[in-house]
């Protein structure tokens, strides 16, 4: 069983939401937590089995799909995606478990199954059409959920969400399909599968073209700015559980797809983009931050500051070694739990006063007194207090970037601070002070169902701030070993002195580069 | 003074004609039928036209049998050509037909099937496509269309309302005006070389290297212009929504699929030897004609307020974006258009048929025109199922993974990219994501709004039955496991483009 865990992870709960449909009404809710406890501890599972010395991917399958053309259904598994899907199985899970009462449940399960699916099948995937699939199919449930369950603009900021993402990625396709084709020139054959892309080595001037077709359909997903304006829309008009796994779970497709098919697979193009990207993640990290500010909605600030936070996911990505790359990927996991946990939170109080506007609140620390405390920790995690779960990613990631560059990365460094200030504002605006709303006086406090999405977020916020090591020690097998190819394939003394050489052991055998054309396959790894 | 024509009958290869034959017989078989007992039910022609059409598919497996081993095959004096293109074609206009004639079989009551000429008409439609595709003559071409074209326009005028008499009234100018360019076109050719047959016109032209080209840009212009009309290639689309508006759903579906892999394979045979030789305006042109084709139908889809005009629109558009498998001209892309097509008719088929089960007798007050999308709004609620297949062709349509029209989407923008070019690999990706948004508004219709007036979801089945949800469930199947079907369609496709020189 454990051959086709990954497929099992995929394709169990798309099964289950088939047979969901066939689930009277009424007791939807526990199937739907049944199934996605199974799913999570199948992800556990993978992880309990995962080799964590191996650097390579694990668990993996191979079926041919479309032969002739090179399309294979290729999953697999390496410390780089194995903890987005264990999060990505949590989320739902926690997600089912706590989903308050809404219209048609059922629908909204049976969505939320199908789009676990999707979730796991693009961390897992590696063929790029495979990734692709999932990758649009993900599409849909989220566009459902947040049309059908939506605020009074969900119309149109579902629409939004689906086409801007829908152009970025038909962008990535007609770059996929390129590199397909490179690779059928260089070796006779079609092949969509990344491995045997990585052994692909490009001149620079194509790595460029075809990082930018890449990079419209990753950094429209982040989304990096200036591609940001679909999300404060998603998110200002999705129910709580659809901003809960889009900002946990689908906007970490964009940064783990920078790491798996940018990084290694156009290492020169890479460094030539590394400054213009980082100045573009600052401007995201500091302007967010800055508009983040200046909301009024609840909802909009942790949106934004969502936003602000994938910008320093970005910078560490292309810091290009591997304290920066670790740290992204562990700040991926971060992000995802304490921004999860604080749509969460916004998703508590708007339940009870259906207003999202921080000026109806306030005080709220007297009357709800264990909700305050779960949002100050989860608030004092998104800033990045030391010993929280934000610190460890944020700190590695800005490490790695200091390495290449001390001005961008001190500027980034100040967006904590604005991070700390907005944060720190609106917590003030809800919480301090004295009652001014009649109606907030006898608001009831978290309730159990509540509890169980936030404890064990909670838990791992702080668990994962003081002990990271049990997630870093395989991420950082699996980066190290992506930098080291990195280093390798790079043609250009600007990439090999910018991307650290990491691995002594392997032997190059690259003499391609002044012969791209015929023979740039390389033989080594 | 005539000297004894003297052809024995193995030369003449008389086995080439069987399977346009078969439909011509049917065709007559039905009228007997009428004359001898008129008054029978339709059940009866449906179920006749189905057995003549499994047969007529049968011969066209046999004669693909015969292909793959013995390679192209003339007859009939040389004016028959049977080589993969036409089998892979007729394949298509079989299977497409197989798959919409069941579709008359409705609940409601429907004059034009109670007629037995319908399925007459219908039966010798498919057989003038055959001819068609079969052949490099171009009188045969012309034949074969215009019998075809006539008997389609009857068809469409039979739907018997005011706005069908004007869609085929519409239909028959633009397709007379289109008849008249492509036999101009065609003499021209003729006067140039002395030959009607494409392979010896490209052989004469090629000899004396072009030497008239002034003469040969003017045939080109007049053949562009005539399969301007046929395919609806921007700007000579205009009659296309109007038609498709005034027919019925099921017949405007079928339009949509079966007369354009028709003409489209002509095209192949005919504008690809003038492309590779050289001719470098008409690629100037067709690549014009393809982009514009492309976006403009796809933007006025965008505007459209009923479904049947939005598909029909988007049907524009998808021709557009085969046609630059023919700009391409590689056998990848040649095989792509196959491929698109096959694929093309499945999503394309099931979705008017979902338009043609909710057809109303009568106008609801609410309601401007048929297919409104105000009707679809909130049809999740009041009937899940159909609402889930439509929204499934339509995320097909939109070249959503993993279904059926994304493998051919895919495969097409590849030849693209395989064949350089780059440009139009983006500009086809782009159009995929303007086409998303109006396919998208029927399932924001669907899933999404409040149902405008109660109903109790019949109205969207009203004109279901068992046969009919038949066609739609085989069309679904084929849409959702497409993935599984695309290797091996694309090895068949791949072998008979490959061995026929394209």
């Amino acid at each position: 069983m454990l051959d086709h865990i990954l497929s099992i992870l995929i394709f169990f709960p798309a099964l289950a939401a088939v047979f969901g449909f066939a689930v009277n009404k009424n007791s939807i809710r526990s199937y739907g937590v049944a199934v996605a406890t199974i799913e999570f501890v199948l992800a556990l599972w993978l992880w309990f089995a995962f080799d964590s010395n191996v650097s390579g991917m694990q668990f993996m399958e191979h079926i041919p799909l479309v032969k002739t053309f090179g399309i294979n259904y290729i999953v697999g598994v390496d410390g780089i995606s194995l903890f987005i899907i264990i999060l990505s199985a949590f989320f739902t899970m926690i997600g089912i478990a706590s989903l308050g009462e809404i219209k048609d449940i059922k629908n909204m399960i049976v969505t939320l199954l199908f789009l676990q699916m999707t979730m796991a099948g693009v961390f897992a995937a590696l063929d790029a059409i495979v990734f692709y699939l999932f990758w649009e199919l993900s599409l849909v449930p989220m566009l459902y959920i947040i049309g059908a369950w939506g605020g009074p603009l969900r119309i149109y900021a579902s629409v939004k969400f689906f086409l801007y993402t829908f152009t970025g990625s038909l962008v990535m396709l007609v770059g996929m399909l390129f590199m397909a084709y490179f690779y059928y020139q260089a070796t006779g054959e079609w092949s969509f599968a990344i491995l045997d892309w990585y052994r692909l080595i490009l001149p620079e001037s194509f790595q460029l073209w075809l990082f930018a077709a890449f990079f419209m359909g990753f950094a429209i997903k982040v989304p990096m700015f200036p591609f940001h304006t679909w999300l404060p829309y998603a998110h200002g008009q999705a129910p709580t559980i659809g901003s809960v796994i889009l900002a946990a779970i689908l906007l970490k497709m964009g940064t783990y797809a920078f790491i798996r098919f940018s990084l290694p697979l156009f290492p020169d193009a890479s460094v030539y983009f590394m400054y213009p990207i980082a100045v573009l993640a600052i401007i995201m990290i500091i302007y967010t931050a800055m508009v983040a500010y200046a909301q009024k909605d609840i909802k909009q600030v942790v949106a934004y500051s969502s936003v602000s936070h994938m910008g320093v996911i970005i910078l560490g990505t292309f810091a290009l070694n591997v304290e920066g790359i670790t740290g992204s990927i562990f700040l991926m996991i971060a992000h995802g739990v304490v921004s999860g946990a604080l749509f969460f939170l916004v998703g508590v109080i708007y339940d009870r006063r259906h207003t999202k506007y921080m000026s109806e609140f306030g005080g709220l620390a007297s009357v709800m007194p264990r909700y305050a405390t779960i949002f100050g920790i989860m608030l004092m995690a998104s800033v990045g207090l030391p010993l929280t779960i934000n610190f460890v990613g944020e700190f590695l990631s800005l490490l790695g970037f200091y390495k290449q560059s001390h001005i961008l990365t001190l500027l980034a460094g100040t967006a904590i601070i604005v991070g700390a200030i907005y944060m720190l504002a609106a917590y003030k605006k809800m919480f301090f002070g004295v009652i001014t709303k009649e109606e907030n006086r006898n608001l009831p406090d978290v309730n159990k169902r509540e509890l169980i999405a936030l404890i064990p977020l909670t838990i791992i916020t702080i668990w994962l701030g003081v002990y990271p090591k049990v997630l870093l020690g395989p991420i950082n097998t699996s980066v190290e070993a992506v930098v080291g190819m990195m280093h390798e394939k790079s043609l250009t003394q600007e990439a090999k002195s910018r991307i650290p050489n990491v691995t002594k052991d392997v032997e190059v055998v690259t003499n391609l580069a002044e012969n791209p054309a015929e023979n740039s396959q390389e033989e080594a790894h | 003074m005539l000297s004894p024509v003297n052809v024995s009958i193995e030369s003449l290869n008389l086995m080439t004609l069987v399977p346009m034959l078969i439909p011509i017989v049917g065709a007559l078989l039905i009228i007997v039928i009428d004359l001898f007992k008129s008054e029978q039910d339709k059940s009866l022609y449906v179920m006749l036209s189905l057995l003549i059409l499994g047969v007529d598919f049968v011969a066209l497996m046999e004669s693909a049998g015969i292909f793959k081993q013995n390679g192209t095959i003339m007859g009939v004096f040389d004016v028959m050509l049977i080589d993969g293109l036409a089998i892979l074609s007729q394949f298509i206009i079989v299977g497409a037909s197989l798959l919409f004639i069941p579709l008359a079989l409705t609940h409601k009551r429907f004059h034009e099937f109670s007629y037995p000429e319908f399925f007459a008409l219908f039966l010798f439609m498919i057989a003038g496509f055959q001819f068609m595709v079969a052949t490099d003559n171009l009188i045969l071409i012309f034949v074969g269309l215009e019998t075809a074209s006539l008997a389609l326009y009857t068809l469409i005028a039979m739907h018997n309302r005011d706005k069908s008499f004007e869609a085929a009234v519409k239909y028959f100018t633009m397709g007379a005006l289109a008849a008249g360019f492509y036999s101009f076109g065609s003499m021209v050719f003729y006067a140039l070389t002395g030959s009607v047959e494409i392979n010896k016109i490209a052989e004469v032209l090629a000899a004396n290297n072009y030497a008239d080209i002034g003469f040969v840009l003017v045939g080109v212009v007049f053949l562009l212009a005539s399969f301007g009309f046929k395919l609806s290639m921007v700007p000579f689309h205009t009659w296309t929504p109007d038609v498709y508006e005034g027919s019925s759903a099921a017949l405007a579906g079928y339009m949509s699929i079966v007369p354009k892999i028709a003409a489209f394979v002509v095209a192949m045979r005919l504008f690809e030897f003038l492309i590779h030789s050289g001719v470098v305006w008409l690629e100037v042109i067709l690549y014009m004609g393809v982009v514009m084709t492309m976006t403009m139908a796809n933007v006025w889809a965008l505007v459209q307020t009923d479904v049947k005009r939005m598909l029909a629109y988007s049907s524009i558009s998808h021709a557009g974006f085969v046609m630059a498998a023919i700009l391409i001209g590689t056998t990848q892309s040649n095989s792509a258009l196959f491929l698109y097509w096959i694929l093309f008719s499945f999503t394309n088929l099931g979705s008017f048929s979902m338009l043609w089960i909710s057809r109303q007798k009568n106008l609801p007050a609410h309601q401007q025109s048929d297919h409104s999308y105000d009707k679809f709004s909130g049809m999740v609620k009041t009937s899940p199922v159909a609402a889930s297949i439509m929204g499934l062709f339509m995320l097909s349509l939109a070249g959503l993974p993993p279904f059926a029209l994304f493998w051919g989407k895919l495969y097409m923008i590849s030849s693209a990219v395989t064949g350089g070019y780059t440009v139009l690999a983006l500009i086809m990706a782009l159009n995929s994501a303007i086409a998303g948004y109006y396919y998208l508004k029927l399932i924001v219709y669907m899933f999404m709004k409040d149902p405008i007036v109660q109903n109790n979801g019949h109205v969207y089945v009203a004109n279901a039955t068992l046969p009919l949800k038949t066609i739609i469930g085989i069309a679904a199947m084929g849409t959702i496991f497409a993935f599984l079907a695309v290797n091996q369609l694309l090895e068949f496709v791949t072998v008979f483009v490959y061995n026929s020189g394209y």
